[in-house]
This record gives C-alpha cells, structure tokens and sequence, in this order.
C-alpha cells in the first residue's frame, strides 16, 4: 500500500467510528515493521501538515505514517495521545465516536483527527491550544508523552 | 470523625477559612507522608495507562472510585495538617448560584494569571508540573465551554448502567462515561487554564468539582443500588475489577471497598 493509499483509508473510510477505530489499528499493524527501522518516516508532502502563524505564534503540524503526528508551538513540542472517544454534540444531534488528538493541555476536550467530516484536526488542536494558552507558551511538561 | 460535605453555598466563613488554609498547610507542609504536590503527581501518572496497562483513574470504569479514595485520602491529610478533625472537601454545584471564585475562598481572578490574593505566588501558591510555562494559578472560566444545566445532570443521571464493554471514553451506553464525558470532562473546560490540563489538580477548585461528581454518584447508587460497579469480577483486560485494588492506594483499596461511603467517614449534605 502506498503512503497515500494509507492516508486515503484513514481519511475516507471512516463511514462508522467502529470502522475508523479499527482500520486505524489496521495501519499501525501494517506500518510497525517498517517504522521498527525507520521510525517516525514521515509521509512525504502530506497534504496536511502546515507551518504557519497563528496570533503571533509558530505552528507547525507533521502527520506521520503509524498515527504518531507531531505538533510543535513556537518550536516547543506538544506530546499528542490519540484515543477512541464518545462525542456529544452541544447542538443535540447524535452522538458519535471517533479517533480524536489528547495532550496535557486540552486533556478533557478531545480533538478528531481529520476524516471525512473535518480534515483540519491537527491544525485545529494547534489553534484550540494556542486558544487556550493566551498570552503564554508551553513548558517541558507538555512534550511528556502518555498512553490511554 | 465523620464529616458531612457542603455544598459551597451553605459553608460559614469560617468553615471556608478553614478548608482553604489547610490546603496552604499541605502545601508548604506536609501529613501522612505527603504533601500537596503528591496528589499532582498522582494524577498526572495515573491519567495515563500505566506499566500494569491499567487505565486506574479516567476513561475507564474505575473512573468513579479512583476519585472517591482520592479525595477520601486529601481529606484526611487536611485534617491531619491542620489538626482539625471537622475540615471537609466541599462540593460545588456549577447548576446553582454560588461561585467558588471569590477573595474570601478560591481566589478571585477568572480571566488569566491569579496574580493576587488566594491561590497565587503571593500567597505561596506556585504550580507544580505545569505544562503551561507559568508559576501562576490559570484560569478561563466560561471562556472554551459552558457549565451543564440541571436537566443535563438529570439526563445524565437516568443512564441505568453503570459500564459496559469496552469499558473507555468510547462506551455510549454507560452512566460513568457519560458523567465523565458531559459533566466531568465539561467543567474542567468551563473553568479552562489549569483545569483544563493533566495537572488540574494544581487548582484547588478541582476538589470541589470531583467532590460534586462524587456526590452525584452517590445519588445515582442510592437510586440503582450501593454494589453497582461493573466489571464484578474476573481480570477484565486494561481495567480494574470489582476487587481489584487501585493505584497508587494500598492493598485492599477496589471499587467494592469504597462503594458505600458511611465507613468513608463521610456524608453529604
């Protein structure tokens, strides 16, 4: 499978949460041979990763083969954990579950990951936790990373 | 001495006092062998799945009594610091009226660094583990979500059952997910700044909340039954088990040991 055939099936075939969880884990499984020798290779010229300013801070996304994308704030790394979660939309339409970005500072307000519903999700967390810090930065502790 | 916990609204000034000056106590000191910032370290590493690949504290079944001997153990240790057997963890109601956000209790500021008065440097109150470069209290209230209504807990509260597989943040028809999810999860983000964050207890305000969240537990299994905790029994994959014991708190400390609170040596009022 080719890194953009990947990608497609994580971005396309997320019809049911079910099914995005499981072909996420799908891919991983394929993937882990290859990144046991070249770890975190990214996707060449994913279409999706960004360096850019956001009120007045350096962002800079990278979605890498296997799950594990990277964000850095002003050059400071954000640990990301991604985790199978129930969303409730405010609005009152159903409930779903979906694949959704964690870290230190928006621990209790899970970002999705992008599909076919919202294909902005890193860059959307990178902007939530900007949102979030105001007028200061990340510290070391936000680079520690966690399993769920 | 068996405390009844208030709601913030009916506590006196001087019961106010009391709570907010033993948290300065084990803070700059410490009981029990330990001392404030223990209880940060704790949440912080059992957040995350641990090394037994047990998820002991959030999106997991054990959600509930994890907090339960949590808060249990602080408000032991206050009591202990402060030598006053009557201090108690009181609980905000964030459907009613009071706010814990005054000079006189938590600290005034919601809107960015508490850079006066209660809970801030100044009043030796730095953070511990911030993954937010700052050694002031953060706080954004109201700012990334709104508080849930009374007809949101009460929809909350009519999930019959307790957990079900696969027992995480992802189980729909689940009273502890759903709890965690639209309430919990809610009001860490309806204060935001540090609440928001792993290192949430760093804000006093956090007891406060979990103390409410216990409390509507405590409802919810006075109306479905005391002994309700799913998984019963068994070694459930990456959960604990109704007697399983939970970490970081000794042996013997399970879900079934902590689900009636009479010999907790606590009551809510």
């Amino acid at each position: 499978m080719t890194d953009m055939r990947r990608r497609d099936v994580l971005r396309y075939s997320a019809a049911g949460a079910v099914t995005a969880a499981t072909t996420l884990f799908g891919v991983q499984a394929l993937a882990s041979p290859n990144s046991a020798r070249e770890p975190e290779k990214a996707a060449p010229n994913d279409p999706r990763d960004f360096d850019e300013t956001y009120k007045g801070k350096k962002i800079k996304g990278k979605h890498n083969i296997g799950g594990k994308d990277e964000l850095h704030i002003n050059n400071q790394k954000l640990a990301l954990t991604v985790i199978s979660t129930l969303f409730v939309p405010e609005d009152g339409s159903e409930p779903y579950v979906a694949m959704a970005y964690i870290s230190a500072i928006n621990h209790y307000d899970p970002v999705e990951i992008d599909d076919s519903k919202n294909k902005g999700g890193l860059k959307k967390l990178a902007q939530k936790v900007i949102d979030m810090l105001g007028d200061l930065e990340l510290s070391n502790e936000a680079a520690q990373a966690h399993s769920h | 001495m068996a405390v009844v916990r208030k709601n913030i609204a009916a506590m006196t000034s001087a019961e106010k006092t009391a709570f907010i000056n033993a948290l300065w106590q084990l803070k700059t000191g410490s009981a029990n062998g330990r001392n404030y910032n223990w209880y940060i370290d704790q949440h912080i590493t059992y957040f995350a799945r641990t090394n037994d690949n047990i998820s002991h504290a959030h999106q997991s079944p054990s959600f509930f009594p994890w907090h339960r001997e949590y808060l249990r153990l602080l408000e032991l240790d206050l009591q202990t610091v402060s030598g006053n057997p009557a201090v108690f963890i009181p609980y905000w109601d964030w459907t009613g009226w009071a706010s814990p956000f005054t000079a006189d209790f938590l600290g005034a500021i919601t809107n960015g660094s508490v850079s006066s008065g209660n809970f801030s440097p100044s009043w030796s109150w730095t953070m511990y583990r911030s993954s937010i470069a700052t050694n002031f209290l953060q706080r954004r209230v109201g700012q990334n979500a709104s508080r849930p209504t009374a007809a949101q807990v009460n929809t909350v509260q009519s999930y019959t059952v307790y957990d079900q597989s696969p027992w995480n943040a992802s189980v729909s028809n689940s009273y502890r997910n759903r709890n965690e999810i639209e309430l919990h999860n809610r009001v860490h983000n309806y204060v935001g700044g540090h609440m928001a964050t792993r290192e949430a207890p760093n804000d006093p305000v956090f007891w406060l909340h979990h103390c409410n969240i216990d409390r509507l537990w405590w409802q919810w299994q006075n109306s479905r039954g005391i002994d309700t905790y799913q998984p019963r029994t068994g070694f459930t994959a990456g959960v604990i088990d109704n007697n399983e014991t939970m970490h970081p708190f000794g042996a013997g400390r399970t879900p079934s040991a902590v689900r009636d609170i009479t010999p907790l040596g606590y009551s809510y009022a």
